[in-house]
């Protein structure tokens, strides 16, 4: 009986330190967020809140989603604009611009070299540390030491459209935070098609250039219609990261002021996660940002399910795999 | 339809050399079989007139038009791959009429062209289905109405058989033939099995190595084969294939191995021993006759090593000495292993070929 | 060949098509590229010299940008600490990281790819789930956490926290790759060993982790440079600045706006990118397969 019992228990005994770490880092903070996000969780009852879980300092309320929802904090309207266009642009770079990116690097491509030199450059946004390529960014984009101003002079764009300060002056700062995002993001959607593309059997192709395809009708007709599922999902997964991320936009405008998150507002930038990261962190109102938190963990949740409605658990472990 | 010229062309991979100096015409209308070992190039030739690959060197001409630098949509070609190669996101119907929409005929020209090769392939109850719903034999034949709706000039087909269950196979070897006749489409037929070569082709094109070894119709190569390679690739079983070398005698002249020694008729003696001495004898195996008892004094003595009986005739390994022959025997001859047996080879049928270079002397 | 367009017009066609092809080439591939390679030539030139040309030209080559590594940092009237300690704070956040993570996720990973139990497929779409999951939204609540663990603002137990937070994130993801690699080994090879007498804890420990190795090379090299580049937890948990890591450090150095000194900034991220440049010319192929098994961002 007792080897049963081991046989039972020990797959138990591997998981447990993972399941313990789970906890602590997922599962815990998980529903600390859903709870807090009903408190009035701020600087002046937090060490209360510490000592005792259950302290009558701390108020349960419904008072943070009627700010939200009626509207009754004036930056949310702003701060939802900023997202859905930070969202959609960055996204439309990440799960369509990839895809030209990849064909013309995977397929246009015929020479290997060349091929690899433009896959590594595209990755490298990815690969180095984010403080390096804020830092790059901060330096490309300076008025006078940086160059964009003076490729775009070259270009023959007219100094009147060229702004004193990429930071701050609004479009220019959300265009900035779009490229700043968007180049990091196209690696992920190329790394997927690219590996997608180079899986679709040579045969495939080489059959639609003797039908009388040109590069583009082959581009068009058969390569993209192939990667339908690593397509969506891209666009599913770039989504839900999107929606959630902000780590670029306060490393690029938290730096380079002396407040700490001050610009972000003003230079048109402030995106949903990164308000709710301000509200706790700068304005110390715990509660009022965990339930700016929890709207996105319900986003998130409500998409995770729907992606293995639409995925399937197969699909969504191989997402470079091509249908043939 | 057209004449198409491989001049001189050869294909580097790197230092891969998959194809060298080819020379080749295929006939108009003709029906032209490349035949050789997995690597031999016979594909990279293939997929070269097709356009996909451009020659390191040489020139391509379909008629008198040198399409080397055309891309494969210029050159009015119709290609069936051994993987068929459908597109898995069409329909059948699709799949037949993509190249004709590329080709931007009208819409109706299209349906009345789709449905006339769906009949006459048989598909025409498969329209509405997808690639994956159809079976090894249909989906071929959807390769197959693919390359032939846009009325090709030349039409390719890379191993199209060696997909399919042997029964079908033999089945389309016919069907295929049919259509190319009746079509008469010039018509250039990648296989590595010599059967379905010698049954179907006009002509054979035998390459290895990437190199051109005889270029002939089916009998000439059974009968002539013009090296070494060539004689031990054609046929089944293959012929035998024995080391020896030729010496003269009290003015005749005798083919001597370490096992056996065997008297070759004068002319072809005279002629071999002129050119070289060290030679290989090829007989194959149906052109050796078994006598039991006494025959005539060129015959070769050997023992019965093992039989096997194939059905229709007999395939008998016989040792003379160290060296195994192969010789097919009626199936009504009674042999035991052991047994000592006379070998006479039909001397009309003897090849000798030069140890050296493997080309054929006789 | 009757109504075929002449050879010549064909042959023109295809040419046609050809510089098509390469025009879209260069305007999506090639010069979007161009800012990416001006940047990362501006950083390695700029940390050599003292002022640069047009952006990348180097000139007046000198290691006068590279004195924060002798010498404290100085940048405006701040001094920021010295460069080693700093250095060490980010060795040991990547290290710990990685270690806990190989540590647990081989367990794990092993489990899930040969044991049987109850609740496995379960447990597998549970970890994708969280892979898919945006882990920093969670912030806040893990801000409380280490509050309340007393882990917060107690300088270095502050960044034990914080391995241990990263770790927690990364191994949903590591376990997912380190159960690859055992699904790749053959099950006979198991019970070979199995059938030699070998209890099941030995057959882990002398026959499979072996093979593994690849795999948990992999994972941790991935973990460390994902602890190494860890910039937001330390940044938002971190107050005192002998515990910053060089991300933070940089941070901060970036925000004096007024007296920044790029050299001395690019010198120094050329210094931070070293195990990454290391790691990923080492062993790009086995990086990007994971990248490609989706990390965020």
């Amino acid at each position: 009986m007792p080897r049963r019992l081991g046989r039972k228990v020990l797959p138990f005994l591997f998981l447990a330190p993972m399941l313990l770490m789970i906890v602590l880092a997922w599962v815990a903070p998980l529903i600390l967020t859903v709870y807090l996000g009903f408190t009035d969780l701020s600087i002046k009852n937090l060490l209360a809140f510490i000592k005792d879980f259950f302290t009558d300092r701390v108020q349960r309320t419904l008072e943070n989603f009627r700010r939200i929802f009626y509207a009754k904090d004036p930056n949310i309207g702003e701060t939802l604009r900023v997202t859905v266009l930070y969202v959609a642009s960055v996204l439309s770079i990440n799960a369509v611009y990839a895809l030209l990116l990849s064909i013309a690097i995977a397929y246009f491509t015929k020479n290997e070299l060349i091929s690899m030199i433009l896959r590594i450059t595209w990755l490298l946004p990815r690969i180095t540390p984010g403080i390096i390529y804020a830092l790059m960014w901060i330096w490309f984009i300076d008025p006078q030491y940086g160059l964009l101003n003076k490729m775009l002079q070259a270009m023959g764009v007219p100094d009147g459209w060229l702004p004193d300060s990429w930071l701050l002056r609004k479009p220019y700062s959300q265009m900035l935070m779009i490229m700043i995002n968007g180049y990091v993001g196209a690696s992920f959607g190329m790394i997927v098609y690219t590996a997608a593309i180079k899986s679709i059997p040579p045969d495939l192709v080489n059959a639609a250039l003797v039908d009388g395809a040109s590069e583009f009708q082959v581009a068009r007709r058969v390569i993209i219609p192939l990667l339908k599922w690593p397509i969506l999902f891209v666009t599913a997964w770039q989504t839900l990261s999107l929606l959630s991320s902000y780590e670029y936009i306060l490393m690029v405008w938290g730096a380079g002021s002396g407040g700490q998150y001050g610009i972000a507002r003003s230079a048109g930038v402030m995106v949903w996660s990164l308000y709710s990261y301000t509200k706790a962190f700068s304005e110390y109102l715990y509660g009022y940002a965990s339930a700016l938190s929890l709207i996105l963990v319900v986003i998130g949740l409500t998409l995770i399910v729907l992606y293995f409605k639409i995925f399937g658990f197969k699909r969504l472990m191989e997402p470079s795999r091509v249908e043939v | 339809m057209v004449r198409v010229t491989l001049d001189n062309v050869s294909k580097f991979f790197g230092k891969v050399k998959a194809v060298v100096d080819l020379e080749l015409e295929i006939r108009d209308g003709e029906f032209v079989a490349l035949l050789g070992p997995s690597g031999c190039g016979k594909t990279t030739t293939l997929l070269m007139v097709a356009g996909i690959y451009k020659p390191t060197r040489g020139r391509i001409l379909f008629d008198d038009e040198d399409v080397t630098d055309l891309p494969p949509k210029d050159r009015n070609i119709g290609m069936v791959f051994q993987s068929y190669a459908l597109y898995p996101h069409m329909t059948v119907y699709d799949n037949i009429a993509f190249p004709l929409k590329l080709k931007k005929v009208p819409k109706q020209e299209i349906d009345r062209k789709v449905r006339e090769v769906a009949k006459l392939l048989q598909i025409d109850e498969l329209l509405g289905r997808k690639p994956a719903q159809l079976s090894g034999g249909q989906r071929q034949r959807v390769a197959l109405g693919r390359a032939l709706v846009k009325e090709p000039d030349v039409l390719l087909l890379d191993e199209p058989l060696s997909n399919l269950d042997a029964k079908l196979r033999i089945l389309m070897r016919a069907e295929i033939k049919r259509l190319q006749k009746e079509l008469g489409i010039t018509t250039i037929y990648v296989t590595h099995d010599q059967v379905e070569a010698m049954s179907m082709a006009d002509r054979i094109a035998v390459m290895n190595k990437g190199r051109l070894q005889q270029y002939a119709d089916p009998q000439t190569l059974y009968n002539k084969p013009a090296n070494l390679f060539v004689a031990g690739f054609i046929g089944s079983p293959p012929m035998n294939l024995i080391e020896g070398s030729v010496v003269e005698e009290n003015g005749a002249y005798y083919f001597v191995t370490p096992s056996f020694k065997y008297r070759l008729p004068k002319e072809i003696g005279e002629l071999v021993a002129s050119k070289t001495s060290d030679v290989i004898l090829g007989i194959r195996p149906e052109d050796i006759r078994i006598v039991i008892g006494d025959g005539d004094d060129t015959a070769i003595n050997g023992k019965v090593y093992v039989v096997e009986p194939l059905g229709r005739d007999l395939l008998v390994n016989v040792k003379a000495g160290d060296t195994l022959f192969k010789i097919l025997a009626p199936a009504d001859l009674q042999l035991e292993s052991g047994q000592d047996i006379l070998m006479a080879p039909d001397e009309r049928k003897i090849h000798i070929f030069d140890k050296k270079t493997g080309k054929a002397i006789v | 060949m009757v109504g075929r367009e002449s050879l010549r017009k064909r042959r023109t066609k295809a040419l046609l098509r050809r510089v098509a092809v390469l025009v879209v080439v260069l305007m999506v591939a090639v010069l979007p590229a161009i800012p990416i390679w001006l940047m990362y030539g501006w950083l390695v030139s700029q940390s050599f010299s003292g002022r640069v040309i047009l952006g990348v030209l180097p000139s007046k080559l000198t290691l006068e940008n590279w004195r924060f590594l002798w010498s404290p940092i100085a940048m405006g009237e701040k001094e920021y600490p010295n460069i080693w300690p700093i250095t060490i704070n980010t060795l040991f956040l990547a290290l710990g990281v990685a270690g806990l993570v190989v540590m647990v996720s081989s367990l794990s990973g092993y489990a899930l790819s040969r044991m049987e139990f109850k609740g496995r497929t379960g447990m597998m779409q549970f970890i994708i789930a969280l892979h898919a999951f945006p882990s920093v939204i969670l912030l806040i609540a893990l801000f409380v956490i280490l509050n309340k663990l007393g882990l917060y603002g107690k300088g270095f137990m502050t960044l034990v926290g914080i391995v241990l937070i990263k770790a927690g994130l990364e191994i949903p993801m590591a376990t997912w790759i380190i159960k690859g690699f055992f699904d790749a080994i053959p099950w006979d090879l198991e019970w070979a060993a199995l059938v030699d007498g070998c209890s099941r804890w030995r057959v882990w420990r002398s026959v499979i982790i072996p093979l593994v190795l690849p795999g948990i090379g992999a994972v941790s090299i991935f973990s460390f440079l994902s602890g190494w580049s860890e910039f937001l937890l330390v940044f938002t948990y971190v107050a005192q600045e002998e515990y910053y890591t060089l991300p933070v450090l940089i941070y901060h150095m970036i925000g004096e706006f007024i007296h920044i000194d790029w050299g001395m900034l690019a010198a120094l991220g050329l210094f931070y990118a070293i195990p990454t440049i290391i790691f990923f010319s080492v062993s790009q192929k086995m990086l990007l397969r994971i990248y490609v098994g989706g990390v965020k961002g």
